[in-house]
């Protein structure tokens, strides 16, 4: 297939640049600083190179490689991307040398080895993006981790230690129930085929359904770690201290790609290897979305730190992807894919421009700023269009992604055959929409405490404005933002095949009680909703005798 | 019995350690005072020669082909030569490791290279054990050894309580080996390993089998420090010169488990009527749940870096034993993923036990968490080896700490309906909170700085085992593919 090696060069190139860097001596800080833009600038031309090979029409995987990791076990080294992928890619390594333009300048100690974290950062966030074998995402997903805990560790602000513990322990616990769901997928699916191969293959596993039962629990074991990750409501406590303590260019990626594996490990892994887990856990999922698109907005509007406001805001723009996605409406997803690409953009952006006060005044408060336009009038416009694209402004990227979800989520009783996931669509719908007013609420207020007003702190005074550098960061950054907001054709465009791809998926799972294959004799299916299973309105399936009734049928039952 | 001298070909890696081994206690006389560096080679030339002639006879074994020679004594099989070489390789590690710590620490006793290379020739001969009489004569050459090497810090009193307590405590847990043995011997009249596989099924006394496989899981769960036999493991850890510890961890606790290969998945692997295989592995799935807990839970209150690496240890023997049970209930991959986590952890925790060693100096050890603070600024390279190691113990890819658990959880996973799960969730659960303790360190090297420069020990050999075992430890989990094919996986 022309173009499969980008994939992985995407991968390796970083992993080259993190060697390469360690390697040249330790007192060499702009060298480093150099190396390290570089190797994330080519990688970004590189990403861009997959666009030439994406073909939009096509639902499939593609630029696929895949060559055999690890005989005897099945694991591939296979990657690929589709339409749900290909711009999360994109962004990474977009956001990658804006990052380390922005804030390489901050950080005095160790460069060397934070440009090194960086880029091996760069290339586990790039490898699950791409990973299509359950194996290698798990060891990227792993990857990514350790980078994250130095970036906060080492380069963090006070209670560092505190915060970076807390992160790796929250991820941790999350991924390595995954990891047993992985292991029960794994083996099942061996016992399961005819001439029993293990394999870690994604499009195999998925062609064999688990019994009902252990759908549910392994969809709970992926869900939690994702939803950690998301950070979905009541578990996204490690996300503000995360982000307080993180220096910028750990706050940016943090925000701008890794929350996106959670919702992004849901479209991939979680709902297509567990359909009935996943309509069970449904109703859940996309209420706690709702509550923590409140209650993020509402905690937000309370902070007067900077960054613990940008981070509750992003618990509260995450909630708009998650609900996108169990609203399994085409618009629900396709709105959900493109929230997360605005909002890696926007509160990428957002963290970037604190960081950038941050380095001229020392302190995040609220309180201490006021006035500010009148003293950088660039960079006040710019991070204006930021704010407006994170508040949601149309025009801007923030009102497409959330327009999309709301929608899908409110007409998510509407679409047939598969029955609605989410319990009152509409009335979650509405829910969230108010979560776009107080989002705007949230952010004007802090735009107005820092940039209007008078500028009665003396500190303030001495502010400059953007220096070239800086520009350097914000023009595209704010380009890109009005681009997908003017313009979102494209990108919808590339992704409505793989997202139409998912729903037919997943609708031929869930009308069937255990999928399409039948490989697994466990739950025999009751005679009477054999082959006829399309025909019965509401096309649910019964559970198999001695099974307990389903939750989504008490629960449910929404808008009819 | 029919001996044919030509079968000792197939014992060349056992000899070779002996003869070294003596040669050693022969040229101690010659080599007097503090330079011992003729002694250190010949000791690590030793080793590697017999991890060479192990790999050698590998080689002329076909896949799956098992000889059985020197009467049934010996066991000629690519499971026992990987191990043996293994534990070979990790001897020449510990050899070239400890020259270092004698000259800091001040217990340079030219004994100590005859008695290592003795006690891991008792190691190889559990690897190949075929009859419950090499076994045992195994199980005492290698240990009888290391209360040696124990007890060698003789003015240290906490050296003195460790050795005591090791000593003692293996010496009660022979007892239960003997017995067991007797009981095995009793019901099945013979001591052969494969003859009591042969003969089990049609024993008249199968509660014999059943006391005698207890009193086995007993003692062997003494020599691998399973919780509730493993008191005696953090003290003679934390007592031992760090090299000897290295030792204990990777060799002596391998070798335990790669004779209860031989001896529960060969001798008493099939059904015993009327209870099935659940005979000694049902008890053994229980001890590897409480001992990876208790081992972990145990860790992370240890302020001290070799206790917390002790009770780490035993942790990993919980996960050993639990690959060791889904053996014992069919899994068919249960011994190659038990022998990928032998190499994987043989290597990880020789290399930690190094950076351990390299960090203290001078009489000093500086085991406390606090004294590693700022390692990462003022020894870059030796923070990033003992991360690595550190991540691979915990199980975080890319590393072989992380692969050899994903083997031997997939195993207990293979393993009928099911019946293993709970204990691969107690494992990775464990791993959760394992990482907690191992970061603890990281965290002090990392984040933390230095209250006053850390004078560590400058060695060539200490550096080459610090720098070959991260790179080795990631290339186990990077490419583990050529691993797996040499174990038959």
């Amino acid at each position: 297939m022309p173009g499969a090696f980008l994939l992985p060069a995407l991968i390796g190139i970083p992993l080259v640049g993190a060697i390469f860097v360690i390697c040249t001596p330790r007192a060499e800080a702009s060298l480093h600083r150099g190396l390290g833009l570089t190797f994330t600038t080519i990688n970004f031309l590189v990403s861009l190179a997959i666009l030439k090979y994406f073909v939009k029409a096509n639902d499939d995987f593609q630029l696929v490689f895949d060559v055999e990791w690890i005989p005897g076990l099945g694991a591939h080294f296979k990657t690929g991307v589709d339409g749900i992928s290909v711009f999360l890619v994109i962004l990474t390594t977009f956001l990658m040398p804006l990052t380390l333009l922005g804030t390489g300048g901050s950080i005095t100690k160790h460069v060397r080895e934070f440009i090194a974290s960086m880029l091996i950062l760069e290339a586990g966030m790039i490898g699950a993006f791409v990973a299509l074998d359950l194996f290698l995402f798990y060891v990227m997903w792993e990857v990514m981790l350790i980078p994250m805990y130095l970036l906060i560790g080492i380069w963090g602000g006070q209670r560092r230690l505190y915060a970076s513990i807390k992160f790796v322990l929250y991820t941790m616990v999350g991924s390595l129930l995954m990891l047993v769901a992985i292991f029960y997928v794994y083996v099942q699916h061996a016992h399961a085929v005819p001439d029993h191969v293990y394999t870690t293959d994604l499009v195999e596993l998925k062609k064999v359904a688990l019994p009902y039962n252990a759908q549910i629990w392994c969809f709970a074991a992926f869900a939690l770690a994702f939803a950690i990750k998301v950070p979905l409501f009541p578990l996204h406590t490690w996300l503000p201290d995360a982000h307080v303590e993180a220096p910028t260019a750990g706050s940016v990626i943090l925000a701008g790609v890794m929350l996106k594996f959670g919702v992004y490990g849901l479209l991939r892994y979680a709902i297509p290897l567990f359909p009935h887990g996943a309509q069970v856990w449904a109703p859940a999922m996309s209420i706690l979305a709702v509550i923590g698109i409140i209650y993020g907005a509402f905690v937000a509007f309370a902070q007067d730190d900077v960054k613990k406001l940008i981070a509750y805001s992003s618990v509260s723009h995450m909630g708009f992807c998650v609900l996108g996605v169990f609203a399994m409406t085409i618009w629900g997803i396709s709105g959900s894919i493109f929230a997360m690409l605005s909002h890696g953009l926007t509160t990428g952006g957002l963290f970037l421009g604190i960081g950038v006060l941050y380095e001229r005044r020392h302190t995040r408060r609220l309180a201490e700023y006021g006035g500010v336009w009148t003293k950088m009038p660039v960079f006040a416009g710019l991070f204006l269009i930021i704010t407006m694209g994170s508040a949601g402004l149309p025009s801007l990227s923030g009102f497409v992604g959330e327009f999309l979800s709301i929608f899908g989520t409110f007409n998510a009783g509407d679409t047939l055959p598969t029955p609605d996931w989410i319990p009152a669509p509409r009335l979650l719908g509405a829910l969230a929409a108010t979560g776009v007013i107080f989002g705007a609420i949230y952010l004007l207020f802090m735009f107005q405490k820092v940039f209007f007003g008078k500028l009665d702190k003396a500190k303030n005074g001495g502010l400059k404005d953007l220096s070239g550098r800086e520009l350097g960061v914000f023009i595209p950054l704010c380009l890109a933002i009005f681009v997908l907001g003017v313009y979102p054709k494209p990108i919808l465009e590339s992704m409505e095949k793989s997202v139409i791809k998912f729903r037919a998926e997943l609708d031929a799972h869930v009308t069937e009680p255990d999928g399409p294959a039948h490989l697994y004799g466990a739950t025999p299916l009751p005679p009477t909703t054999m082959g006829g299973a399309a025909a019965v309105p509401p096309p649910v399936a019964q559970p198999p005798a001695g099974q307990p009734p389903r939750p989504v049928r008490q629960i449910g039952g929404g808008a009819k | 019995m029919n001996f044919d001298p030509a079968d000792l070909g197939w014992l060349v890696p056992y000899l070779i350690l002996v003869v070294a081994g003596m040669l050693l206690v022969l040229a101690e006389a010659f080599f007097k005072g503090h330079d011992r560096a003729a002694l250190v080679g010949l000791a690590v030339a030793g080793s590697v020669a017999s991890a060479i002639a192990s790999i050698v006879l590998y080689r002329q074994l076909g896949d799956h082909e098992v000889r059985s020679v020197m009467g049934g004594m010996i066991t000629a099989d690519h499971t026992g030569y990987v191990l043996s070489a293994t534990f070979a390789v990790s001897t020449a590690l510990v050899a070239l490791m400890s020259p270092a710590h004698q000259r800091e620490h001040n217990w340079a006793l030219g004994e100590y290279y005859g008695v290592l290379l003795m006690s891991a020739s008792g190691c190889v001969m559990l690897a190949h054990a075929g009859n419950l009489v090499t076994v045992f004569l195994g199980i005492e050459t290698m240990s009888i050894g290391t209360y040696v090497m124990v007890a060698l810090r003789r003015h240290s009193k906490r050296g003195n309580e460790a050795a005591m307590k090791y000593f003692l405590m293996g010496a009660f847990s022979t007892g239960f080996l003997l017995y067991g043995m007797a009981l095995l011997y009793g019901a099945t009249g013979t001591l052969d390993l494969a003859g009591i596989a042969h003969k089990i099924p049609g024993t008249a006394n199968p509660g014999l089998v059943i006391a005698g496989g207890f009193l086995l899981v007993v003692a062997f769960g003494f020599k691998v420090a399973a919780v509730p036999f493993h008191m005696w493991a953090p003290d003679a850890y934390e007592g031992a010169p760090t090299p000897v510890t290295a030792y204990m961890a990777a060799a002596i606790k391998s070798a335990a488990i790669a004779a209860m290969i031989r001896l529960f998945a060969g001798a008493l692997g099939g059904d015993i009527v009327p209870f099935g295989s659940l005979g000694w592995a049902s008890p053994m799935v229980v001890i590897a749940g409480i001992t990876i807990t208790v081992g972990n839970i145990t860790a992370v209150r240890q302020d001290n870096i070799k206790r917390m690496l002790a009770y780490s240890s035993i942790a990993h023997a919980g996960i050993l034993l639990v690959g060791l049970s889904a053996t014992g209930l069919g899994s068919p991959t249960g011994v190659s993923s038990l022998v990928y986590y032998i190499i994987s952890y043989s290597v990880t925790t020789i290399g930690a036990f190094a950076v351990v060693s390299y960090v203290g100096s001078k009489g000093r050890e500086r085991l406390h968490v606090d004294d590693w603070a700022g390692l990462a600024t003022q020894h870059p390279a030796a923070a990033l080896a003992m991360t690595v190691c550190l991540l691979s113990l915990g199980g975080i890819p890319p590393t072989g700490g992380f692969f050899g658990k994903f083997l031997v959880f997939k195993s207990a996973m293979d393993v009928y309906d099911g019946q293993l799960l709970w204990v691969v969730i107690v494992g990775i659960v464990n791993s959760a909170i394992s990482v907690y303790y191992y970061l603890r360190i990281v965290t002090a090297m990392y984040f933390r700085e230095a209250s006053q420069p850390i004078v560590a020990t400058r060695a060539a050999g200490l550096f080459f085992v610090m720098t070959l075992c991260p790179v080795l430890v990631l290339e186990l989990g990077i490419l583990p593919g050529w691993w797996l094919k040499l174990i038959g996986g």
